[in-house]
């Protein structure tokens, strides 16, 4: 019974989607978003008709207003800046918006545009100073803060009484103040589509990845070229704009020329920025952010304003809440991460059919012997970690390298060995065209091809992305080993969706169905994914019947067959259920079977663990890697078997000597060469009664 | 308080409230290679431990069988029992005392050959190892109350405590309990220096037993087994494995334990071990994966090779190791005769011998004496 439902919760509940969505970058709002929702709980148990449509439309009009200029504050917070001045910017510009209207008469664009243009001016005087000639930004603003207040206050003594005495007969500019569209006000309709401007800006065009840059770090933005003088300039001047937009809604909704108009705007504004979120250091921020800020911060104001709290009381409360939001957010910024860690590993139940105790028993296919002893040392020192080998029609080996090359010995003693190419990540299965151009799965890159002259050539790096990842799984994590089609299409495996090409031991830990195969289809440059949820899926070999593969699944100790071609095209079926082993590269041999690497051996406690995904989940959070469970991989053997399932050969090294790990092997002219990951050597052995004519890569075109 | 409160939540389950963390092998314990490369004398299956009669003749135990053992390793057989020889001593008068698993035989073939298998009213059921005090009077460790001498895994993994140490007075045959409760005994040592210490294993402590039962040396990095005299005062201590997380971190899993236990046998366990490597069902850690054909010595490991020579005021003075990757693992027991340590190493079934002058100029250089 419980038995049962531990499998139907390990089967449906998803564990692994947690640590997954806790990864995502938009997880950063959650604090915010969090405050948001109490403050809006907590007012609407305290206040009646908080949330009537009255009060909101009237919320979200100033919340609009005050939006543009919190969206300002953080372009340049972003930028790694800060700008006080806001406050004098958006006090000048109602009262020149005022005076446009109602002592000129202008028309509407007119004294709008005017505005805008004053705003960026002032922008600019801070964005000059600070830009380029390198003032402090917190000194300059304060400056300019006070300057320009100044200016306002003389102003505002001549032209106050003129703005008063005379009113604008101008029904756009009425709407602006007051009117709404689809009941929804006009400034938030602006704003709504500012917004939406800035978030794509931000998040998707370049000149917004150059301000993230600059905010980041403005030595390396200033190394990889970008005007950062220019960009810190600009920051400002938008401030500025959007400040005397704010101003201009803010004069069409009161018409007030008030000496007091913006006076502690720069702090409210900087409230809400930072309540959302922006990190005053520069780099980090987003336009949700900054409405989630606003909000919060309106909300509170005007909700103790309703409660009829005293004023001293309220700005107390404001300061306090501001103190906790800004700690919860800068602990959960610090720790996000930590919480990724705790929840992301998450094993699933694998229950693989028992190991039966006689599996390397002398009479048993699998019997071990020490055939592999006396290999034939290829490169012993000079290569490390040949994940997969391979022939070409002149003999010569090629093999990868953990520093990212490919390396290639001379036939025929294979003594001399050169970089073949070099490719920048780990190259693992490999084979060649009919050209012998050299197709290779290269971990965290994808599909590359070496041609042969030479070049390194991106296949494909890309595949569709699945409509329910959570995790972005249209690039590719882990391709692993791939074939190529009689069509000249390519099917490659690829490990796993979850980890990094370094990380497989917790990719194994966990035993899920994280990996898939993957189509490559030349003709129309097109990546698809055929088939997912495959436990580590690694070797792959066309069959002979030349409409399906034969596919390993490494924890799932199976070889399966799929068929991409034909009446049973999308059929997948078992071939081996239950190797006493991890499966790794399958390739053909001369005599029409396959031969197949076994990477390591099962043992019964692994196997334990594998159907106790709560002791695993334990143990990875408890114990450092080097003290997990692992498989034995410490010892290896190859395997002959037929598309029947049956085990015809075996050859061990039963000392683990030369290859106590063995991920690979290929038949060429009645040798064997044998590669491992973790070796750093490669074997060949002198086959008995093989095609000394045979090749097993280069038969077919891609294309 | 937080500590106490997150102590008190994990007392309902497997959090990681207690710590994992295994003491290091640092100071006195500070690896090196010496066991390994020790001279091997002997070797033989079914070792199981060492004794020196006053005269200095050295013997050893293997199997069924009591063996003289001469300077040059050669092994001459001396008295044969229906049953394994479990632990081995000599008595003042030079008869010797031999431990059969579930009961110890006092001067075997003699004409007053005594055999003792119930000690107050319970029976012996693991003799693990059996020390003479200078006093002549005989030290018995009585592993376990459920476990024979070969399923010692069961009462680690079992979390047994039900070990006795007894005195038994050679002229009279008069046997007295001096300590119980313990969590596996595994040697025992006496001296006016120390008092009466044994090796309590599976707390990986010694613990004395004069006086109030408490821990003398305790956070052992292994797992401490049979002691004997060292020349020029203290003692030499065998630890037959070193310790690692990952069996701390089975010993607190207990639906893990239960079904490994009841479903695997105890050779492929997660647990210490006398000997490795030759069996590649065992279980594998990750620092234990070969890479680039080397085999890491600092990898977790499944048994290890360590003796460490103690002082007389308890201070470990230095140790010698054979590391992972070596054969010479399972050290249970050690014999000091001149300049000369015998070791032996029961993991590999072999018997090592180590000039005692050679290891202290090595280990601590102008320091020999």
């Amino acid at each position: 019974m419980s038995q049962t439902l531990k499998k139907l919760r390990y089967k449906y509940w998803p564990d692994h989607i947690f640590g997954e969505i806790l990864q995502k970058p938009w997880m950063e709002t959650a604090v915010p978003l969090i405050v948001l929702i109490f403050t809006i709980v907590f007012f609407s148990a305290q206040i009646d008709n908080f949330i009537s449509a009255n009060n909101l439309s009237d919320n979200f009009r100033q919340a609009a207003e005050l939006g543009f200029v919190v969206l300002g504050i953080s372009l340049v917070l972003i930028v790694g800046g800060i700008d006080l001045s806001v406050a004098s910017i958006f006090a000048l510009c109602n009262l020149l918006v005022l005076y446009c209207m109602h002592v000129w008469q202008m028309p509407l664009i007119g004294a709008v545009s005017v505005t805008l243009l004053l705003g960026a001016a002032l922008g600019a005087i801070n964005g000059i100073l600070i830009g380029y000639f390198r003032m402090r930004a917190f000194l300059t603003t304060m400056v300019t803060l006070i300057v320009f207040k100044a200016i306002h206050d003389l102003l505002n003594v001549k032209v106050a009484v003129a703005i008063s005495s005379n009113f604008p007969d101008s029904p756009a500019w009425d709407r602006m103040g007051y009117g709404a569209i689809l009941s929804i006000p006009t400034v938030v309709w602006a704003f709504g589509i500012l917004a939406i401007f800035t978030h794509i800006f931000l998040t998707r065009l370049r000149y917004g990845w150059w301000l993230l840059a600059v905010g980041g770090n403005r030595r390396s933005a200033y190394n990889t070229g970008l005007p950062v003088n220019r960009i810190v300039a600009l920051s400002y001047v938008a401030s500025g704009v959007l400040t005397a937009a704010s101003a201009i809604f803010y004069a069409a909704r009161l018409a007030s020329p008030g000496a007091d108009t913006g006076k502690g705007l720069e702090i409210t504004v900087l409230t809400a920025a930072i309540l959302g979120g922006i990190r005053l250091g520069g780099g980090k921020g987003s336009v949700m952010k900054a409405i989630l800020g606003t909000l919060i911060i309106l909300l509170i104001t005007n909700g103790l304003l309703r409660m009829a709290t005293p004023a001293g009381t309220s700005r107390i409360i404001l300061a306090t809440i501001l103190l906790l939001a800004a700690t919860l957010d800068i602990r959960w910024f610090k720790n996000r991460h930590k919480a990724v860690q705790e929840l992301y590993v998450s094993p699933a139940l694998l229950e693989l059919p028992g190991l039966s105790k006689d599996a390397t028993s002398p009479d048993s296919d699998y019997a071990p012997n020490e055939r592999l002893h006396d290999v034939e040392i290829i490169g012993l020192g000079q290569v490390e970690a040949p994940e997969d080998v391979v022939l070409d029609e002149d003999d010569n080996l090629y093999c990868g390298s953990r520093h990212g090359d490919i390396i290639r010995f001379f036939a025929p003693d294979y003594k001399r060995h050169e970089v073949y190419a070099r490719i920048g990540g780990q190259p693992l299965g490999m084979t060649f065209d009919a050209e012998y151009n050299l197709y290779v799965c290269v971990g965290g890159m994808g599909l590359y091809r070496v041609t042969r002259d030479r070049k390194v050539e991106l296949v494909t790096d890309e595949t569709n992305r699945h409509f329910l990842s959570i995790i972005d799984d249209s690039r590719l994590r882990l391709a692993d080993d791939l074939d190529i089609l009689p069509d000249g299409r390519i099917l490659f495996s690829e490990a796993t969706v979850r980890y990094e090409m370094h990380e497989w031991p917790t990719d194994a830990l966990e035993g899920r169905g994280n990996g898939r195969i993957i189509m490559y289809d030349p003709k129309q440059n097109k990546t698809t994914t055929v088939l997912r949820n495959l436990i580590f899926p690694n070797g792959i070999v066309v069959a002979s019947d030349k409409q399906s593969i034969l596919f390993a699944e490494s924890w799932n100790c199976t070889i399966k067959r799929y068929w991409f071609e034909g009446p049973k095209k999308g059929k997948v079926e078992m071939v081996i259920p239950n190797l006493p082993g991890y499966p790794d590269n399958i390739n053909r041999a001369s005599d029409g079977n396959y031969w197949l690497a076994i990477m390591g051996m099962r043992s019964q406690v692994f196997d334990l663990s594998m159907r106790k995904p709560g002791f695993r989940r334990r143990m990875s959070k408890q114990l450092p890697g080097d003290e997990w469970l692992a498989p034995n991989i410490n010892i290896g053997c190859i395997v002959k078997f037929n598309e029947a399932g049956e085990i015809l050969d075996v050859l061990w090294d039963r000392q683990g000597i030369n290859h106590p790990m063995i991920t690979s092997m290929r038949e060429h002219k009645g040798y064997l060469y044998i590669g491992g990951i973790t070796n750093n050597r490669i074997g060949r052995l002198k086959l008995d009664d093989a095609d000394e004519t045979y090749v097993s890569s280069g038969k077919y075109h891609v294309g | 308080m937080l500590d106490n409160l997150m102590n008190w939540i994990g007392s309902f389950g497997n959090t990681r409230s207690k710590s994992l963390s295994v003491p290091v092998f640092d100071g006195a314990l500070k690896p090196n290679n010496l066991l390994e490369e020790a001279e091997i004398l002997v070797e033989q299956p079914g070792l199981n431990d060492l004794a020196r009669r006053d005269d200095g003749q050295i013997f050893t135990a293997s199997a069924n069988t009591l063996y003289a053992l001469s300077k040059d390793g050669a092994l001459t057989e001396t008295m044969t029992f229906d049953r394994v020889i479990s632990a081995l001593a000599f008595m003042a008068d030079g008869r010797p005392v031999v431990g059969l698993g579930d009961r110890i035989v006092l001067a075997p073939g003699s004409a007053d050959e005594r055999v003792v298998d119930t000690v107050k009213g319970r029976k012996l059921v693991a003799v693990t190892a059996i020390y003479r005090q200078p006093d002549g009077g005989l030290l018995v460790c009585d592993g376990s109350d459920r476990h024979g001498v070969d399923d010692w895994a069961w009462d680690l993994m079992g979390k047994n405590s039900g070990a006795r140490l007894i005195r038994i007075d050679p002229a009279s045959g008069d046997a007295t309990v001096l300590a119980s409760g313990m969590a596996y005994a595994f040697g025992a040592y006496d001296s006016t220096e120390t008092g009466i210490l044994v090796s309590e294993s599976w707390k990986h402590c010694l613990t004395s037993v004069t006086g109030k039962k408490k821990p003398a040396v305790d956070r052992l990095a292994g797992y401490p087994s049979r002691m004997s005299l060292a020349q020029g005062g203290g003692f030499w201590l065998s630890l037959f494995c070193s310790r690692t997380q990952l069996v701390e971190f089975v010993l607190k899993e207990h639906d893990f334990r239960q079904e490994m236990m009841a479903t695997i046998e105890p050779a492929y366990w997660i647990s210490p071990s006398f000997g490795s490597g030759q069996d590649f069902l065992e279980p594998l850690q990750g620092g234990g994966v070969k890479q680039m054909g080397v085999l890491k010595p600092w990898a977790p490991p499944r048994s290890y090779g360590l003796v460490v020579r103690f002082d007389a005021n308890l201070v470990p003075l230095y140790s010698m190791h054979s590391r992972v990757g070596g054969r010479n693992h399972g050290i249970c027991a050690t014999v000091q005769d001149g300049d000369t340590l015998y070791a032996l190493s029961k993991g590999s079934g072999r018997i090592l011998k180590l000039s005692v002058h050679t290891v202290e100029t090595t280990l601590l250089g102008g320091a020999a004496q």
